[in-house]
């Protein structure tokens, strides 16, 4: 008698609760057959966004190899990566600039493994009838000097000066290069990420960014003049290190690395590892 | 219905004949009773003081990292500094330009939004014929299950590039851009609440007015709106909140340069959120650094000023309280009743030049405008996403892990990532959220306490989603040291998802009339019997409908996992709760952002985000739909 109420609510109760289970049962069951039930062990990769694409890769033909071992990579950028290996919550880090003082101080057993090498682009409208620029014109144009793109030789056009933001590795290697240490120009748009800038720049006529080598679909690679030179962004030319903004990326590891976490760095290192690197618009190391 | 309940608890307790038999049993089982009473009492009291202590863990958890840049700079230059720039050779960590593009952005949002919802309000609950009303109050609920990341992504693509073209601009990127964009998030919310505000109006206030001979229009405006103020004042609000707190989307398209619109009213300059800043320099901050703790301090300042918003809210939402709605609306009547009668006011009967019929044409015509726009805005962005992501749509693209950055493969373990998370995170609110509710409204009265407790409640629902994210990762992932985790991921978004169900359940506990707990209690039932067989059960659906909608929030927001809970990829589906998984919203965010080429995945992943968000809104929408039909019965 006392039960008939109780049952509404228990019944609606366990049906929700039956529909989760029948939810997470069906995706279980649907796990595709082709991937092993369960890998005995895992490596955590976490960190830069801009070495994530290499990382990724490599994990791809890593775990074809080593069947036993699952590779998780995430990103979350430098300084999280830095951080989760200090702290032993990841594996390895991936790092797109050197360590800050306050980095080494407080983990001071990190060790800087250099994978592999990226260039950094400008880029431009593909409508945009400008074609190289000197270092010092692109000082100009990222300090806010010049504004109109008929400054340094291009059309009547007002320059959007387009960047990354300020946690950036990319844009702290940029603001001691090509800057070197000059204050951005205030009204500069920033982005998070290397495929925020390209879309950016790839719809505003009159704007300019930096990217890494793989971020050029719908954009114009600007050239570089050095000592009167004109230099393509060629991938032999900056291979060689003709081209001038390049900048080493880094996988970190607290102490010397051990079992899985040697294997995977070795396979990144490794000529086949190298190939990876190439194949998705990074430098490979030299020898 | 409710007499069968009332039929239940009377079969359910022992008669008369049975009391006489049973005499010495009946103080065992009373004090029994008592005692449950007394233990369910003290435990529910327990877990609704939960809602203040994490509204203490999250403003003590980012302060701890936020002083130092008090410290090191001073207040002062902090927050009236005019300068962030916390990578130049000389670091400068000054906040009010982001101050100021918050408050411009979502002023301007809010002088779009407002007009347009309340035109789309009135129309679904004054003008609409019952049958267009079945199709545009869904609609417009759907505006408000398009997960941020959407938005963003339809921003950054569409929406710049039209107000760069139109407006023949350098850029597109914008102060206007953003406003746009959160009017657009905002109006869904606006618009529900104020239109059941306007709907709970009582029937005989609208046919009195037009007994008098006021035209609709004249109703409306005099006495169904100021009717419905305290209702509409709350909806603005809740819009607003909505506004401050939105990141994924603004940091997308206002251009994020930390400059004050030079002149104030430029529209057109690109600006920089509290949010947006946060959002795009979080993931890259050196930890422990001076530019850390300066985030941590930009959180503290976002929250402070949620908390001005909400008390704000709070104090003019008493101050009209004070009147009770029916008094007001009834004054308001009578005003209008006095301006209709032409004797009494012979001055204003001869100053009125433009025919009532012709003021009536004229806002209606405004406000059928005002609801096109909104139903214009909801179709341009479906059909954007629906039409470029049906290709991508295919059996491998759903159960295939992703290849090659997510340019290859199929999207599988970020649905399953997503379900885990929305799982985990239900499994975290529903009971505390249940629980708090019911011994807000069954067990107190109006005390310091619960006045408290409702405050907290309101705040934590004020706090943006970003927020959210900084305290799992202040307090989940580093302090707890449960690393980057599905469980991090889970009660983060719980306790994002926790004032909503608070909410909603507080609102179906309190439509239930007091005469059946009345009835209950006569019967000799005990408070715990009555509230789990007579409270409880009518007020299921109201509640089911809240942990619905939390579920379609939990499922596409991405502020809150992406420092707690999410890989960038993954082959394997988590196999324990420590394990970093894939989400759909993260994983939108990243193609978009991160990786050229991989446009087909892109609109494939945000229509599959989307379907997945408008499916779980629109059972949400068929169960209050067979609620309300049940209630007519």
């Amino acid at each position: 008698m006392t039960g008939k109420r109780l049952s509404g609510v228990t019944a609606v109760a366990l049906a929700g609760i039956l529909m989760v289970v029948l939810m997470a049962a069906g995706c279980l069951g649907s796990q595709p057959s082709g991937s092993p039930a369960s890998p005995s062990q895992q490596i955590t990769v976490t960190g830069s966004t801009t070495v994530l694409p290499i990382a990724e890769k490599a994990r791809e033909t890593f775990e074809d190899r080593y069947p036993s071992t699952s590779v998780l990579v995430s990103g979350g950028g430098s300084s999280v990566g830095v951080r989760a290996v200090g702290e032993g919550t990841a594996d390895i880090g991936m790092s797109s600039r050197d360590l800050k003082p306050e980095e080494t101080g407080m983990y001071p057993g990190l060790v800087l493994h250099h994978i592999a090498d990226d260039a950094i682009l400008l880029i431009v409208h593909p409508e945009n009838s400008i074609e190289s620029l000197t270092l010092d014109q692109v000082r100009g144009i990222y300090n806010g000097t010049y504004t109109n793109w008929n400054q340094v030789g291009g059309p009547d056009l007002e320059i959007v000066v387009i960047g990354r933001d300020s946690a950036s590795g990319t844009r702290e290697f940029f603001g001691e290069y090509v800057m070197k240490k000059e204050d951005f120009i205030r009204s500069q748009e920033e982005f998070n990420s290397n495929g925020g800038i390209q879309q950016k720049v790839s719809r505003t006529p009159g704007a300019i960014g930096y990217v890494g080598l793989g971020y050029t679909e719908g954009v114009k690679q600007l050239n570089i003049e050095v000592d009167g030179n004109t230099i393509e962004p060629t991938l032999e030319n900056i291979n060689s290190k003709k081209y001038p903004i390049t900048r080493p990326l880094y996988m970190l590891t607290n102490g010397e690395p051990e079992g899985a976490v040697k294997e995977f760095l070795e396979f990144i290192m490794s000529e086949e590892g190298q190939q990876i690197v190439a194949s998705v618009d990074y430098i490979p190391l030299q020898g | 219905m409710k007499k069968e309940e009332a039929a239940a608890v009377q079969s359910g307790y022992p008669g008369w004949s049975g009391h006489f038999r049973r005499e010495p049993e009946v103080p065992f089982a009373r004090r029994g009773r008592h005692l449950t009473d007394l233990i369910v009492g003290k435990l529910l009291f327990i877990v609704a003081l939960l809602a203040i202590l994490i509204v203490f863990f999250i403003i003590g958890f980012l302060l701890r990292d936020g002083y130092q840049i008090v410290l090191e700079i001073g207040l002062w230059n902090f927050l009236a500094g005019m300068d962030w720039n916390p990578a130049g050779p000389t670091p400068s960590f000054g906040i009010l330009p982001l101050i100021v593009g918050t408050l411009l952005v979502t002023a301007l949002a809010m002088a779009i939004a407002v007009p347009l919802s309340m035109a789309t309000a009135i129309y679904i609950a004054e003008i609409a014929g019952p049958r267009t009303k079945e199709v545009i109050k869904p609609a417009v609920e759907l505006l408000a299950g398009i997960p941020s990341v959407v938005y963003g992504f339809f921003g950054l693509i569409l929406l710049t590039e039209w107000i760069r073209i139109l407006f023949d601009r350098p850029s597109g990127s914008s102060w206007l851009a953003g406003s746009i964009l959160l009017a657009i998030m905002a109006i869904p919310t606006i618009t529900s609440v104020a239109e059941d505000a306007l709907s709970s109006v009582p029937r005989e206030f609208r046919e009195g007015s037009l007994a008098l001979g006021a035209t609709r229009w004249q109703t409306i405006r005099r006495v169904v709106v100021p009717g419905a103020l305290s209702g509409i004042t709350a909806a603005v609000i809740l819009g607003m909140g909505r506004a401050i707190g939105e990141t994924m989307a603004v940091l997308m398209v206002t251009g994020n340069a930390a400059i004050i619109p030079e002149p104030i009213t430029n529209v057109f300059s690109p600006v920089r959120t509290l949010t947006g800043t946060l959002g795009i320099e979080m993931g890259e901050v050196a930890f422990g650094s001076m530019h850390y703790h300066a985030l941590f301090g930009v959180a503290v300042v976002l929250l402070v000023i949620t908390l001005a918003v909400n008390g704000l809210a709070r104090f003019i939402i008493h101050r009209i309280q004070m009147t009770p709605a029916r008094s007001r609306a009834s004054g308001a009547f009578m005003q209008s009743v006095h301006n209709l009668i032409p004797v009494s006011l012979p001055r204003q009967a001869k100053r009125r030049v433009i025919h009532p019929r012709t003021t009536q044409r004229f806002a209606f015509l405004l406000i059928s405008l005002g609801v096109v726009i909104v139903l214009a805005a909801l179709g341009v962005i479906l059909l954007e996403i629906i039409v470029n992501g049906a290709g991508a749509i295919s059996l491998e693209f759903l159960t295939a892990p992703p290849s090659n950055l997510g340019r290859e493969g199929g999207i599988f373990p970020a649905i399953v990532g997503t379900l885990y998370l929305v799982a985990g995170a239900l499994a975290v609110a529903l009971p505390i959220g249940i629980a708090t509710a019911i011994y807000l409204i069954e067990y107190t009265a109006d005390t310091r306490l619960t006045r408290g407790i409702r405050a907290a409640v309101d705040l934590l629902n004020g706090t943006p989603s970003i927020v959210f994210g900084l305290f799992g990762f202040a307090f989940l992932v580093l302090f707890l040291n449960f690393g980057v985790s599905l469980i991090a991921g889970q009660i983060t978004l719980g306790l994002m998802i926790l004032p909503t169900i608070i909410r909603t359940t507080e609102e179906s506990l309190r439509s239930i009339p007091k005469s059946l707990r009345e009835g209950s209690y006569a019967l000799g039932a005990s408070k715990w019997q009555t509230i789990w067989r007579v409270v409880l059960p009518p007020a299921l659906p109201g509640i089911i409908t809240g942990a619905i909608l939390s579920i379609g929030r939990a499922a596409g927001e991405t502020a809150p996992i992406m420092f707690t809970a999410v890989v960038f990829s993954s082959r394997y589906l988590p196999s324990s709760l420590s394990e970093p998984v894939m989400a759909l919203p993260y994983h939108l965010f990243i193609l978009t952002t991160s990786v050229p080429g991989a446009d087909n995945q892109k609109f494939g992943t945000a229509l599959v985000l989307l379907m997945m968000v408008l499916s779980i809104y629109l059972v949400a929408i068929l169960v209050r739909r067979r609620y309300n039909r049940a209630t007519v019965m």
